[in-house]
């Protein structure tokens, strides 16, 4: 029996090295060039069903974007829109101050980025170029706190930050990062600094550098790479973020992206062209920094995912 | 000598992080413990009241739905999404044309932010004149209400979620990458079919990065919110089927002020989580194959 399953899993063996010469009862060579044509048929239909399904959210939103209010609600459905209608975005930025959310977002980002720029870099410094008795287990302690839920610490936290006068602004958000909070951040970097060879360090130490001057001459020049991707996942983390603003930011002239996007399914759940205005203009923004940072991104997400 | 140097200086370099463990992490944590023993508004100080939020917890119908939202969607999603992301990554391994724009493809709605994907999910499943319904009638199928539906609203969160699946789909797919080609060579030379190379070969050798994401999505999805929070209004409804976990804790510590009764749900989630972990490090050591000890 060979069905149209058998014949599409045997595609990787022949992707690395024709094994066939040496396999028995080698079928026909045309025959063969057949089922390669039938399981590669087999693959992009399914691959393209699969991309249809996935991508239409994304098209749909875009495009109820640019449709008058009465036109997204059209049934049958209208899939173009017509007229194509681009004063959604500066009506939706007129009535509710989008810009400003923007901005407190950057300024969420920027100051955590430094923090965990700073903080974890040099944690993760300690845990990989120094060797110290107990360190890997206090660095798989470190680790323990990525599954420690949030809620268990949450309530004292808020207390204290309530006693700070904190409430309502970012610090509970941003102090954090510059005390190492950021253990995804901490974990990747010193996967990095582990490939780093020792003897550039020895050679330093020999010629009597200390040894803050060898991490911040030596080892943090040459981690470039990975401090982008900490950059980057910084960044998307705070543009992401709901949670953290959500019990700390009272004031709306406050609020960060995600929280005035929440804003508008409330207030015009009425006008889905709005809602999907609003969703789009959070979207483009890092679809477009995918784009332009493809590799730093797929290279990081493999690093910290793989190199357990 | 030198290894005191090495050692104070280790410390040094971490201290950053230590006290931010101390800060962050110790005290709050054994505070939260403290609470769950009290009676606590926020103001004023916590009122020793022993078990009695446990044994409110046990008696609280809302509590026990709120498990077994949260333990359905769990028990469903990941599994699901990581078999899914895997079939993926093996799909897109395949040696296929357009490898990359697939992978891009399939990795973007996993950046869209959460609030977003949240609003496209309710707008595509809107009932009346989302997109999905009318595909749906377009093929003479009544479609539900979705997210407003007692029965739907789980499944559409699960969804919202598989949709995101590209994160573990592209781990997955560089994973696979980097198992060495010569031991398919071997295989096929030993007359390894296609499923005993998948299971003989791929999957114990990607089988640690495979527990790693698991452990990692068990114990986010156990903490399900930020979706059920934007979606539903009010959040936890329609009567009471997307009361996750954290919703009904958001609600009790932050709404009502229960802040004793919430430090013990918070308490009971570490547990859950502990034990899920432990259970599942467990069972590694069977199903999960490290190619050397030390790495």
């Amino acid at each position: 029996m060979d069905g149209g399953l058998t014949s599409m899993h045997t595609a990787p063996s022949q992707a690395i090295s024709d094994p066939a010469p040496l396999l028995p009862k080698r079928p026909s060579r045309r025959r063969q060039t057949f089922r390669k044509i039938r399981a590669s048929a087999a693959k992009h239909i399914v691959l393209i069903a699969l991309s249809a399904v996935f991508a239409l959210p994304i098209v749909w939103m875009v495009l109820t974007s640019f449709k008058t209010a009465p036109q997204a609600l059209a049934q049958p459905v209208v899939w173009w829109p017509h007229p194509f209608l681009a004063s959604n975005y500066p009506q939706l930025f007129a009535a509710l101050p989008f810009f400003r959310f923007f901005w407190n977002t950057f300024l969420y980002a920027g100051i955590t980025i430094v923090g965990v720029c700073i903080s974890s870099s040099l944690v993760a410094y300690g845990f990989s170029r120094l060797r110290w008795p107990g360190r890997d287990a206090v660095f798989y302690l470190m680790l323990t706190t990525l599954i420690l839920p949030f809620v268990c610490t949450l309530i004292p936290l808020f207390i204290l930050y309530k006693h700070l006068n904190w409430i309502g602004s970012y610090l509970p958000l941003e102090v954090p990062t510059f005390l190492g909070s950021s253990v995804f951040s901490t974990f990747l970097l010193r996967q990095f600094f582990m490939t780093i060879p020792q003897s550039l360090s020895d050679a330093a130490r020999i010629d009597g550098a200390s040894e803050f001057f060898i991490y911040r001459r030596i080892v943090l020049p040459l981690a470039k790479p990975a401090m982008a991707t900490v950059i980057l996942f910084q960044f998307i983390y705070c543009w992401n973020d709901f949670l953290g603003p959500l019990i700390y930011i009272s004031n709306q002239s406050s609020y960060p992206l995600s929280l005035g996007l929440n804003l508008i399914l409330g207030d015009y759940t009425t006008n889905w062209a709005w809602v999907m205005a609003g969703a789009t203009a959070a979207t483009a923004p890092i679809v477009i920094l995918f784009f332009l940072t493809q590799r730093t991104f797929i290279q990081g997400i493999a690093l910290t995912g793989t190199k357990g | 000598m030198k290894k005191w140097r090495q050692t104070r200086l280790g410390l040094l370099f971490i201290s950053p992080w230590a006290i931010g463990f101390a800060v962050f992490y110790l005290y709050p944590f054994f505070a939260t413990l403290y609470y769950s023993f009290t009676r606590f508004t926020g103001v004023g100080n916590p009122v020793y009241a022993g078990f009695s939020n446990y044994t409110e917890l046990f008696h609280d119908a809302t509590f026990r739905t709120a498990l077994f939202n949260t333990f359905y969607y769990t028990i469903i999603e990941v599994p699901l999404s990581t078999a899914a992301a895997l079939g993926l990554a093996l799909l897109l391994n395949m040696n296929v044309r357009g490898q990359a724009f697939y992978r891009t493809l399939f990795y973007i709605p996993s950046i869209v932010p959460v609030v977003a994907s949240s609003l496209i999910f309710v707008w595509i499943f809107q009932p009346s004149f989302g997109i999905v319904n009318s595909l749906l009638s377009d093929i003479h199928v009544e479609g539900p209400a979705w997210f407003f539906s007692i029965a739907w609203s789980k499944p559409t969160f699960i969804l919202l979620g598989l949709w995101g699946l590209g994160q573990p789909m592209v781990i997955y797919l560089a994973a696979l990458q980097g198992v060495p080609k010569e031991m398919y060579e071997v295989a096929a030379l030993e007359g390894a079919g296609p499923w005993q190379r998948l299971r003989k070969i791929t999957i114990p050798m990607i089988s640690p990065v495979i527990l790693f994401n698991v452990v990692l999505s068990l114990v986010l999805s156990i903490q399900y919110f930020t979706q059920a929070q934007v979606i539903e209004a009010p959040p936890g409804s329609p009567g009471n089927s997307t009361m996750f976990f954290v919703i009904y804790y958001y609600q009790q510590a932050f709404e009502d002020l229960h802040l004793g009764y919430a430090s013990a749900m918070a308490f009971m989630l570490f547990i859950l989580v502990l034990i899920i972990t432990v259970l599942l490090l467990k069972s590694s050591s069977r199903w999960v194959y490290y190619e050397n000890e030390e790495r």
